[in-house]
Formats: structure tokens, C-alpha cells, sequence
């Protein structure tokens, strides 16, 4: 009941009306980068950053959790709308979407999708809201070696279940690691792997590596082999208003809820994110539908179940984010970031020193689900029209912004130096199928990583034998390796489920295209 | 090129027709493995203060083996044929080869801005940033990409140089302007 209270005073503060306006503008700045081609929520949210640089903590925190919502919501209506031949069933979910949109049936799968992750983030948020205060309550009693468990589960989790290899993503986990390692021990004050120079004493700022991966790795990548000629956007007709019509709405329903269901707790466990949660629900929707048929080729359960799970799971991400500290996906990773910029740490020590704050974040979440939806169905005109923006100047534009951000970290250009490199290393890492967000969350957990061990170390003087002896720690590791052969099964079978639909869905498009 | 001793699996070349050794994929990988020795070398460098037990190199020393294990197992898994998965986007040509002049250009661009910017200003600079990228990217008038990007830098110059208070340098062309604010 307590934490009711607590909701409402969030609520008073995030209804203020300036703070108000920073989620209006945060879900409307986050939609509209999370439409354009090419960046998806990790990269919006980083691309972001710096314009929160100026602002109050909870201001702040209240904007980014519009961008968050608004990036996440973003990409649904790039895979919809826009028609980019030769991707097949890289994402799968994305399909039936951009088949609707085809069919002519464009608003009608927006609808559902903006509708659907309006229903999943609200229940998912009241989830967030019961579960957070007794997760944090819970967590204030664990120790150093508990927290090391919990930390070294996020390792293993991001860097085994996070992209398509199991050495690659570690590998890329242990480059995160080492680069959170450059710079001086905070403990001895020794400096690391500095290599005696003096921009490096500091460390490495992870704006510089998150935006240098997501922002210019990305836009490299796509430079390099980017489609030239016209955009092809399917073309949205009627009011939105009509969108959708009654039979969508009964075959709609069910979906979303079961998306929601299926979204929130996946995305609470690190799993692998919401890659995972949106591949259960199509697999689930495929398997209950009366319209099997349709599926591949435009079935409306193909979107309102899996954009549901999509959103859930991220309002589900915030769960460990917020409680424990824990990132479970890149996107999270930064949103940690920028709670780190303004010198705070998410955890259980946030619930009971800033709980003013912590809540009126919450209660901004709730906010920021309706404005979404409030501002996605009307304006679907200027989405449109985003996504025709020419690359040459989308793309100049993205790394501009990027390299404002570093410039504007400490007004050094040494920081966009170290931008570029790393920009390149991101460009490589993409190249050879090394999967960056392990990175990203290795090097923001590994020095919270290094304190926790040592102190745990300190405690038990220098005997090992502490990381597993307690009941918490021992439990956490064996739920990590259930945890590692459920995901990595399940990855299997997403494989497997996925090259399946693409043939199965090749022969509809050859029918189409004969046609 | 015989080297059927990587044993580049069929399964692998049925599906896109690669060069048989993946050099980039294994120098990558070897790049790897060599930061992870460079990690292992460089933690018994680092100097433990006399009386800690606990010190700076034990961390330095766990993350060495990670980076060497899973290097290690990239390795063996592209010797052994296992080609990377990579991944495809909205504007990703996938028939395309790699453009390695454009990439050069973006990157040329980004570091002319970083020496520019303490030289002509920040706007300036992010014109010069703009354009050169735009119009290495294919756009069609270059001179419109140097006037949007001017724009564009005015703009931020202005917001967050002038009205929110960055210290973003005005350069000597605009020096006019900041006195403004």
C-alpha cells in the first residue's frame, strides 16, 4: 500500500507542467529518431544523451524515459512502412507488418501495434510497480559476494545470449571489461593499461564508447554498404480514426494480452532481451490462431502479439535496471549511463535515499505510455515523412550528432578522437558478427563488478571460497546455468522456427510477385 | 587458393560465396587474442601497493582470461569454418561489397572536424562534418549538404551554445554572434 502512496507523489511531481512538457518532448524527440532507418532504441538513446546534459536529475530521468518508450515504439513503424527488398526473415516479427502494409492494410497494423504497446506497457508498468519495491526491499540485505553473483549472471547472460555466437558475444564482453579497467584503480589509486597518457588517466567515458559503438560503428557499417536509389515507403491511406475496423479489434485482444504476459517476464530475467519475448509471441500467436493461413502473409496477431511482448519487456528491463543495478540489454545499459551522469546509482539504496525521484520516474512511465499513443496515431503523416529523408544527409546528420555529444562531454577533442576509434573498432566488431551490446554493458558493470569482488574478497580475507558458500550467491549461479541452456535452446529453436517461415513465406511472395 | 586444411565447411559456401580463408575474420580474432595477452602482460605491471591483499591486479587478471578463452574460441571456430552471422538493416544493400573509400572519407571528415573546431569554430567545423559525409554518401548537390550542415550547426551552436550554455568555441567568423549571448 505504501508504494501507492509513493506512486501518487510521483505523480504530483510528474504532472507538474515543465515536467510534463520533458515527456511530451522525450517521447516525441525518442519516437522520432527511433523512426528513422537504421537506429534502433540502443542508438536513440545514446544519440540522446547529451541533450539531457543541462537539465535537473528528475527532468532528466523524465525525458529519457520518454525517449526510451518513444525509441522503442519508433522502430515498429520504420519495419511497417518501409519497403527494403531483400531482408528476409532477419526479423521475423517485422514481417507480417510489412505485409499488411502492402496488402493496403498499412494503418490498420499501426494501429495495432501503437494500441497493443499501449496496453502492454501500462499493465507492464503496474507489474514494474508491484514488483520493484519488494525486489528492492529484498535486496538491501545482499552482500558484496551476493552482488558479484547477480553481476557475474549479467555477464554471462548478455555475452552468451546476445547475438548469434557464444565466443564472439564473450569476447566482446571481455573488450568492455578491459576497456572499463583503462585508468586509475579507485582503491590504490594505480593506474592501469594507461599507457602514460594523460587523456586515459580519467578512463574511458562510456558516453564515448556507447555512442562511438551505436551512433558512428553503426553508421560505418551502413556506409559501406548502403543501398542507393529511391526510398520506398508504402503509402498510408484514410483517417486514422477508421484504422481499425471490428473484426481487428476481436483478432487484436487476445494477442496484446498474451504479449504482455509473455513480454514482462522475459524481460525481467536477463534472457537475451526482447529479441526473445517477440519470438515467443509469434511462435504462440502462429500456433493459436484460427488464420494460420495468413500467417507470412500480412495476419494481424503477427503484430499485435509480438509489438506487445516488445514493449513489455522493456518496461520489464527496468525491473533489475532499477532495483539491482543490473542492465540487461544495451538500451538499459545507457539508460544506467545517464542515471550515472547525474551521480546516481541505481540499486536498492535509490528506493530508500531518492524514493521522490525513483517514483515520479515511474509515474512518467505511466504518463509517457499515453502520450505515445496520444501522439503516434495522429502524427503517422510526419513519421512518413521522416523516413524519406535522403541516407547522405540522415547519416551525416546521425554523426554529427554524435561527435556534438563527445565534443560536449569536456569540450576536449581528444574525446572525438577517441570517438572515432572506437567508431571504427564498432565498425569491425559488426563486420565479423560480434555483437556490441555485450560490450556496453561489460564495461559499465565490470568496475561495479571489481569493487564488489574485492570487497568480498576483503571480508573473507583473500579465501575464494566465499563466492559461493553463501545461500544467495550458490542459488544465483545455479539459476545462471538454467538460465544459459534455456536461452541458448531456445536460441536454437528461433533458428530453426526462422529458417522454416522464410520458406514457407518464399512461396507466398513468389505467388505475389507473379501475380 | 588450396587450403583445404581450414576445411571451410560446404554448408557455409552454399549459402554466400565467400573468399575460402576469412583473413579478416581472422586477423580480428587474432587482434582479440593479442589484446588479451596485452591484458595479462599489463596486469603484472601494475604496481601492488606493499600490505594489499586484495589489490588492483586481481580483476585485470580474471578479465585476461576472458578475453583470451573466448578469443581463443573465435579462433578455433573460423578455423574450423564457422563463418560470422552478420547482421542486415533497413539500408543495407546486401548484394554490396564493402565501400572502403567511402569509409575512409567519413572517417577523414570526422577527424578534419575535430582538428577544425578549435580553428575556425564549432559551427563551421560541423558544416565541414556535414558536407564532406553527404557527399561521400552520394548526395546529389554537395554545396546544399555544406549549407544544411552550416544550418544545422548554427542551430545547435545557437541552443545549446548560447541559450543553455555549452562552451562550444565561436570561431573567428562568428565571434560576432556569441558576444551575444
Amino acid at each position: 500500500m505504501d508504494s501507492w502512496t509513493l506512486l501518487l507523489e510521483g505523480f504530483a511531481t510528474a504532472l507538474q507542467p515543465q515536467y510534463l512538457i520533458f515527456a511530451f518532448f522525450g517521447v516525441l524527440i525518442g519516437t522520432a529518431v527511433g523512426v528513422l532507418p537504421g537506429i534502433g532504441p540502443a542508438m536513440t538513446v545514446a544519440l540522446l544523451l547529451p541533450l539531457t546534459y543541462t537539465l535537473d536529475p528528475t527532468a532528466a530521468l523524465i525525458t529519457f524515459a520518454g525517449i526510451y518508450y518513444g525509441g522503442m515504439y519508433g522502430g515498429s513503424t520504420t519495419s511497417i512502412l518501409l519497403n527494403t527488398p531483400g531482408e528476409s526473415a532477419s526479423i521475423v516479427t517485422a514481417i507480417e507488418g510489412n505485409r499488411m502494409a502492402k496488402l493496403g492494410r498499412g494503418a490498420a497494423a499501426l494501429a495495432t501495434a501503437a494500441i497493443g504497446s499501449f496496453i502492454a506497457g501500462t499493465i507492464a508498468t503496474v507489474g514494474l510497480t508491484l514488483l520493484a519495491p519488494v525486489l528492492a526491499q529484498f535486496a538491501v540485505n545482499l552482500g558484496p559476494a551476493d552482488y558479484v553473483a547477480l553481476i557475474v549472471i549479467a555477464f554471462v547472460t548478455v555475452g552468451a545470449l546476445i547475438g548469434s555466437s557464444v565466443p564472439r558475444g564473450m569476447t566482446s564482453l571481455g573488450v568492455g571489461l578491459f576497456l572499463g579497467l583503462v585508468g586509475t584503480d579507485t582503491l590504490t589509486a594505480q593506474q592501469r593499461y594507461t599507457l602514460g597518457l594523460l587523456p586515459l588517466s580519467d578512463g574511458i567515458d562510456i558516453v564515448l564508447v556507447a555512442v562511438g559503438l551505436f551512433a558512428v560503428g553503426e553508421t560505418l557499417y551502413i556506409a559501406a554498404r548502403l543501398r542507393h536509389g529511391g526510398i520506398d515507403v508504402i503509402p498510408v491511406t484514410g483517417g486514422w480514426r477508421s484504422w481499425m475496423t471490428k473484426d481487428d479489434w476481436k483478432r487484436s485482444w487476445k494477442p496484446w494480452l498474451r504479449g504482455t504476459a509473455i513480454g514482462f517476464p522475459i524481460g525481467t530475467i536477463p534472457a537475451g532481451g526482447a529479441d526473445v519475448a517477440t519470438f515467443l509471441s509469434y511462435a504462440t500467436e502462429r500456433k493459436l490462431s484460427k488464420h494460420k493461413k495468413e500467417f507470412g502473409r500480412g495476419a494481424i496477431e503477427g503484430v499485435a502479439g509480438p509489438e506487445s511482448a516488445n514493449n513489455a519487456a522493456a518496461a520489464g528491463v527496468l525491473v533489475p535496471l532499477l532495483t539491482l543495478g543490473l542492465p540487461t540489454t544495451a538500451t538499459a545499459a545507457i539508460i544506467l549511463v545517464a542515471f550515472q551522469a547525474y551521480g546516481l546509482q541505481p540499486g536498492p539504496q535509490l528506493f530508500q535515499n531518492q524514493p521522490a525521484l525513483v517514483w515520479a520516474l515511474v509515474a512518467s512511465l505511466y504518463l509517457g505510455n499515453v502520450i505515445l499513443i496520444v501522439l503516434n496515431l495522429p502524427l503517422v503523416g510526419m513519421w512518413v515523412k521522416l523516413l524519406q529523408i535522403p541516407r547522405p544527409y540522415l547519416y551525416a546528420g546521425i554523426l554529427l550528432f554524435a561527435a556534438f555529444g563527445a565534443y560536449a562531454l569536456n569540450f576536449a577533442v581528444v574525446d572525438i578522437l577517441i570517438l572515432v576509434i572506437i567508431g571504427v573498432l564498432g565498425y569491425f566488431m559488426r563486420r565479423f558478427g560480434y555483437p556490441v551490446a555485450p560490450l556496453v554493458v561489460g564495461m559499465i558493470l565490470g568496475p561495479m563488478g571489481e569493487e564488489y569482488l574485492r570487497k568480498a574478497l576483503q571480508l573473507s580475507q583473500g579465501d575464494l571460497s566465499t563466492l559461493v558458500m553463501q545461500p544467495f550467491a550458490a542459488t544465483a549461479y545455479i539459476v545462471l546455468a538454467l538460465l544459459v541452456a534455456g536461452g541458448l535452446w531456445l536460441r536454437r529453436r528461433q533458428t530453426r522456427y526462422e529458417q522454416q517461415l522464410t520458406e514457407s513465406i518464399a512461396v507466398p511472395i513468389k505467388a505475389d510477385q507473379e501475380v | 587458393m588450396d587450403a583445404p586444411i581450414l576445411g571451410a565447411s560446404g554448408r557455409a559456401e552454399a549459402t554466400r560465396p565467400a573468399p575460402r580463408v576469412p583473413l579478416g575474420e581472422l586477423v580480428f580474432a587474432l587482434l582479440m587474442l593479442a589484446l588479451g595477452v596485452f591484458a595479462l602482460v599489463g596486469a603484472f605491471s601494475i604496481h601492488v601497493p606493499v600490505g594489499v591483499k586484495v589489490g588492483p591486479t586481481i580483476f585485470p587478471i580474471f578479465v585476461s582470461i576472458v578475453l583470451l578463452g573466448s578469443a581463443a574460441a573465435v579462433l578455433v571456430s573460423v578455423l574450423r569454418g564457422n563463418r560470422a552471422e552478420v547482421e542486415e538493416g533497413e539500408d543495407i544493400d546486401p548484394d554490396a561489397k564493402t565501400d572502403w573509400l567511402t569509409l575512409a572519407k567519413i572517417v577523414g571528415a570526422v577527424v578534419a572536424h575535430l582538428l577544425l573546431i578549435d580553428v575556425i569554430g564549432w559551427a563551421p567545423a560541423a558544416a565541414v562534418l556535414f558536407g564532406v559525409v553527404a557527399w561521400s554518401l552520394g548526395a546529389k548537390r554537395w554545396w546544399l549538404a555544406f549549407v544544411i550542415g552550416l544550418v544545422l550547426g548554427l542551430v545547435v551552436q545557437v541552443v545549446f551554445g548560447g541559450l543553455m550554455g555549452l562552451s562550444l568555441p565561436w570561431g573567428p567568423a562568428l565571434g560576432w554572434l556569441g558576444g551575444m549571448f
